[in-house]
């Protein structure tokens, strides 16, 4: 570099004069994410996020309900509780009477009845500003009386939580508080009645071990920390540092504890529209669009083109497995509308060889699972080439008893090679996981529709396929094992897959016949991307028709026909 | 007056107004990235301050940064210089609120005039020329005509969803309206499925010609003459110079009134600059308004005689205008050649890299602005103009030869430059007879566009 500087001469100045340059109060704000000094307009026009690095600032109680209710939909219940000091701790009322003036809040938490979107909801939310929302006997007996008071009124619930857990200085009046939430929880639940904590940065301790993890569906804001025992004494405890990202929402989801992450401004329009998916409705076939039922004149007009060659047993083996068949996913965006995926058991992990969540088939909310296989190397890892873990079986059980709560139909897809074989999976119980499907399918109150779309691999397909009925695509196969695995066994020699294939009787025309399936869905063409809305329009149709049938019928008699249809065989 | 000003700049602009600073007695704060801190803006400022890295958003765009900076060094006025946060009212807002004083007009002004439908709408009421054109859509042909006559012609008729030429035609009068009008209509119903139709009167041959205006606290504005800025190359301008030689001296004061008129309508206060379209008959349009410094206002500065960097910051600091507009003349004539480092064969790609040899020009009615020197590298982060030759004279053919002899002394190895694509435009036979429209450069040089 040139330096010139050290030549340069300075001419004569001007007096300093008086500088009345300054920073106004409150201009800019601090981001707690990033570091960095941002405008503190941009920040509340931004939904409380960072506008450099999309970082959340905790909110308000009271901005939070601004955002998320209707415009003066809010009515406050259960104000002016007072806060007792049953340890009579040294200066804790005082303290608690500062919060209240400071805050403007009477506890760390503010409940009431509001509407979002114009659905009516019991609304709670937790102000961190205050003993970082912990939970006290005050706020264990709001939360109490908000889940009594919509069981009684058969509301909603939504609460945002945030907290540091127990309070302390209320000591065992405090600990008791989990279990008397988890108690109304459970009162509400039991009437089929729906739940979801919003977490929010930091969900910690006692309330994390109660009423935040109890949600039918349990949301989390991005980066959110989230744990029961606090980062700080996780490290102090087992004397290591913790990788980053530990404790995170994200980190909730990969590790399948909570169903998803949204951004905060796109929960209104979220919370509003899982809350209207769960108003009661009669059976199973509230469709907005009734003239659609008119399968018979689309498979007619069908039958008019030219049908492609037959195909042998194995050519459907290679079809059924040819990558570039359409996914489950692929079906499920061109069948149904508004897709929200739900992720994991709520116990380890959250499998990506299972994809399953809530979806309205032409307005009727219904519950979707399938096994996804990926189309390339980076989507195969990720579903680990459609070979379900036990914790994926155990994710599709959850959201099939979710759905019987709420009164839901279920459509499963099917289409694996197999349950996954690996030392974890047994590690985890990969029996156990498959034959408790069986058992609890077999007895759920809901319609089930069971579709194989491609593979159908044995114990692993059979998993999500324990159906009122069980479709499957024309190329699709169903099999007891691969014929690879039966040429081997059976003739000791994998070679010979291709004459297996002929004689196990694994395609949709053979099984139609031996009665193990009900319906073939014709495919003219082998599925592709180019085929796959026809097919779709194809299969929404059917699903129409088959859930029309099950209307009228009593939740008894939907388990009893699921039960006698396999007795029977 | 300020005693101390932060330049929220960096390059060739930053250095003019540091100069200017130098001369007032005023001290100086740069501010620079972490890609700048060789730069000369970094060098000559008493004091300068690094407010982030390389990318201008991290930087040169940061106002938190740029505020705390002039907080810090105890700085009173920020000049802003063009591009970067020059127009940005939030920034000016932000200024305000910590009582730091924006050499520039207000948020408020820079918001109204920076908003396009807006500032149309403005000048209509304080009666200024707008190019004139249908409001509503329009679908049907007979309704269509009736709006062109109002119009008047040549009128443009436009594909509301039209690009790339299509559904778009000029219509030269009444009688071949019709056809022309069902022609682009089905063009965009073809091509869009959308028949909405827009008309707007056609401007043949048109000049950019722009108008310098200075307004201080006081209500007094002056115009300091025109400038023609029509040679460009994508809407990126070349060269400029003062005066325009397609107008008349009746003109130019209409002109001149009229931007005058413009700027009291919104109680401008500072620099600013309105631009117009100058149709091939001598009417001319309101395009836009320009709320800052400009780039080629050094030729304004020679043939006035006022410097404008240094009136900026007088009427930012709460003092009148230093001259009246009786004492304005125009003398002479001057013309400013952007250099960038860009490679003309290459589509104008920015050319970043080291100055390994510069010699530049100088002598009698020639000044150069920049901020390079020998062994500068260039950044690739910013703007590629990175230098700029004026020369002054007593008319536009001596201007003209002055010009082209100085570029032809101008030396600078290591970066490709657009030096020899300038000396060309200079020597071309339509820019000496001053034949010059909007569309010179990819009418002459259809290769380089």
């Amino acid at each position: 570099m040139a330096d010139l500087k050290k030549f340069f001469k300075k001419p004569n100045r001007r007096e300093e004069t008086a500088n009345t340059a300054s920073v106004p109060e409150g201009l800019w704000i601090k981001c707690p994410k990033c570091g960095e000094t941002v405008y503190k307009e941009d920040v509340v026009a931004n939904a409380y996020v960072c506008p450099k690095c999309h970082g959340f600032f905790r909110m308000k109680a009271k901005t939070r309900i601004r955002q998320i209710a209707d415009a003066d939909s809010f009515q406050e219940w259960f104000c002016g509780m007072e806060t007792a000091n049953p340890l009579n701790y040294p200066d804790y009322p005082q303290k608690v009477a500062q919060l209240q003036e400071k805050t403007h809040l009477d506890e760390a938490v503010c409940i009431g009845e509001a509407t979002i979107c114009g659905e009516p909801v019991v609304l709670g939310v937790c102000d961190a500003r205050f003993l970082m929302a912990s939970m006290g006997y005050v706020v264990g007996e709001k939360i109490t009386r908000a889940f009594e008071e919509a069981t009684k009124r058969r509301l909603p619930v939504i609460l945002y939580c945030c907290s540091g857990g127990a309070r302390m200085q209320e000591g065992m009046v405090s600990l008791m508080q989990m279990a008397k939430t988890a108690s109304a929880i459970k009162k509400h639940s039991k009437e089929g009645l729906l739940y979801i904590p919003v977490l929010t940065d930091p969900t910690t301790g006692g309330v994390t071990a109660s009423f935040a993890m109890l949600g039918d569906i349990i949301l989390a804001e991005p980066g959110a920390l989230i744990g029961f025992a606090g980062p700080r004494v996780i490290e102090q405890t087992i004397g290591q540092k913790l990788p980053e990202g530990f404790q995170r929402a994200e980190f909730l989801v990969e590790h399948g504890i909570i169903d998803g992450i949204v951004a905060r401004e796109d929960q209104k329009e979220m919370l509003a529209f899982l809350v209207k998916l769960h108003t009661k409705r009669a059976g199973y076939a509230a469709f907005t669009d009734e003239n659609s039922l008119s399968a018979f004149n689309f498979y007619k007009k069908k039958k008019k083109k030219k049908a492609a060659e037959p195909m042998s047993a194995w050519e459907r083996v290679k079809v059924a497995r040819d990558s570039h068949r359409p996914s489950s996913l692929d079906y499920i965006y061109a069948i149904f509308d508004n897709f929200t995926e739900f992720h994991g058991d709520r116990a380890f992990r959250d499998d990506g060889a299972i994809v399953g969540g809530v979806a309205l088939l032409d307005g009727q909310p219904v519950t979707v699972i399938g096994i996804q296989k990926g189309k390339n190397t980076k989507e195969n890892l990720k579903c680990n080439f459609g070979m379900p873990s036990p914790e994926g079986y155990r994710k599709a059980l959850r959201l099939m008893k979710q759905a019987e709560k709420f009164g839901r139909p279920i459509i499963n897809f099917v289409d694996t090679p197999g349950a996954f074989c690996g030392i974890e999976a047994e590690e985890r119980g990969q029996g156990e996981a498959i034959a408790r499907n069986l058992m609890e399918m077999s007895d759920l109150t809901v319609p089930v529709l069971s579709i194989v779309i491609g593979e159908g691999g044995s114990g692993g397909a059979l998993a999500l396929a324990v159906g009122n009925e069980v479709w499957m695509m024309e190329n699709a196969t169903y099999s007891i094992l691969s014929p690879e695995g039966f040429a081997s066994i059976l003739w000791k020699d994998s070679k010979k897959a291709k004459q297996a294939a002929e004689v196990m009787k694994i395609t949709a025309a053979d099984l139609k016949e031996l009665k193990i399936i009900e319906r073939v869905i014709p495919e003219e063409q082998p599925a592709s991307e180019e085929n796959l809305e026809e097919l779709a329009e194809y299969m929404k149709i059917s699903m129409k028709q088959f859930f029309r049938r099950q209307e009228g019928k009593t939740p008894e008699e939907i388990a009893a026909e699921r039960y006698e249809r396999f007795r029977g065989m | 007056m300020f005693h101390k000003i932060l330049i929220a700049n960096r390059g060739e602009i930053a250095i003019r107004i540091i100069r200017v600073c130098r001369e007032m007695g005023i001290q100086t704060v740069a501010v620079y990235s972490e890609a700048d801190k060789d730069a000369l803006h970094t060098q000559l400022a008493d004091e300068a301050i690094c407010i982030g890295p390389a990318a201008s958003k991290d930087s040169y765009l940061n106002m938190e940064r740029i505020l705390s900076a002039t907080i810090a060094s105890h700085a009173e006025a920020i000049h802003p210089g063009f591009g970067f946060l020059s127009e940005n009212s939030k920034f000016v807002e932000m200024c305000q609120k910590c009582h730091v004083a924006f050499i520039g007009p207000s948020a408020d002004l820079i918001q109204k005039m920076g908003n396009k439908s807006e500032a149309r709408k403005t000048m209509i009421e304080a009666g200024i020329p707008v190019v004139p054109g249908t409001k509503e859509p329009v679908h049907e042909a007979q309704e269509a005509l009736e709006k062109a006559k109002e119009i008047g012609f040549p009128v443009m008729i436009k594909a509301s969803s039209g690009g790339g030429g299509k559904g778009m035609r000029v219509s030269e009068s009444e009688e071949d309206f019709m056809d022309n009008f069902n022609m682009a209509q089905s063009e965009s119903v073809n091509a869009f499925a959308d028949d909405t139709m827009y008309l707007e009167r056609y401007v043949q041959r048109p000049r950019h010609v722009e108008v310098q205006i200075m307004a201080d606290k006081f209500g007094n504005v002056v115009h300091l003459g025109e400038r023609d800025c029509s040679i460009q190359r994508r809407h990126q301008k070349m060269i400029e110079e003062s005066p325009c030689c397609a107008i008349s001296e009746e003109l130019r004061q209409k002109m001149g009134e009229t931007a005058v008129r413009a700027a009291k309508a919104v109680g401008y206060e500072n620099a600013g600059t309105i631009e117009f379209l100058l149709d091939k008959s001598g009417e001319f349009f309101f395009m836009e308004m320009n709320t800052r410094i400009q780039v080629e206002h050094p030729v304004t500065e020679w043939v006035s005689g006022v410097d404008l960097i240094k009136e900026q910051i007088r009427v930012a600091a709460g003092m009148p205008l230093s001259v009246s507009q009786d004492e304005i003349q125009i003398t002479g004539h001057a013309i400013e050649c952007r250099i960038n480092a860009e490679d003309a064969d290459r589509h104008f790609m920015p050319c970043p890299g080291t100055i390994e040899n510069i010699h530049i020009p100088g002598g009698n009615g020639v000044r150069v602005d920049t901020a390079v020197y020998n062994g500068y590298t260039i950044p690739p982060y910013y703007d590629s103009m990175i230098m700029k030759i004026i020369v002054h004279d007593r008319d536009r053919k001596s201007a003209i030869d002055k010009m082209i002899s100085t570029l032809g002394e101008l030396v600078i190895e290591g970066v490709k430059t657009n030096i020899d694509f300038q000396y060309e435009l200079l020597n071309n036979e339509d820019f000496q007879s001053g034949d010059i429209t909007t569309h010179f450069i990819p009418e002459h040089y259809e290769d380089m566009e």
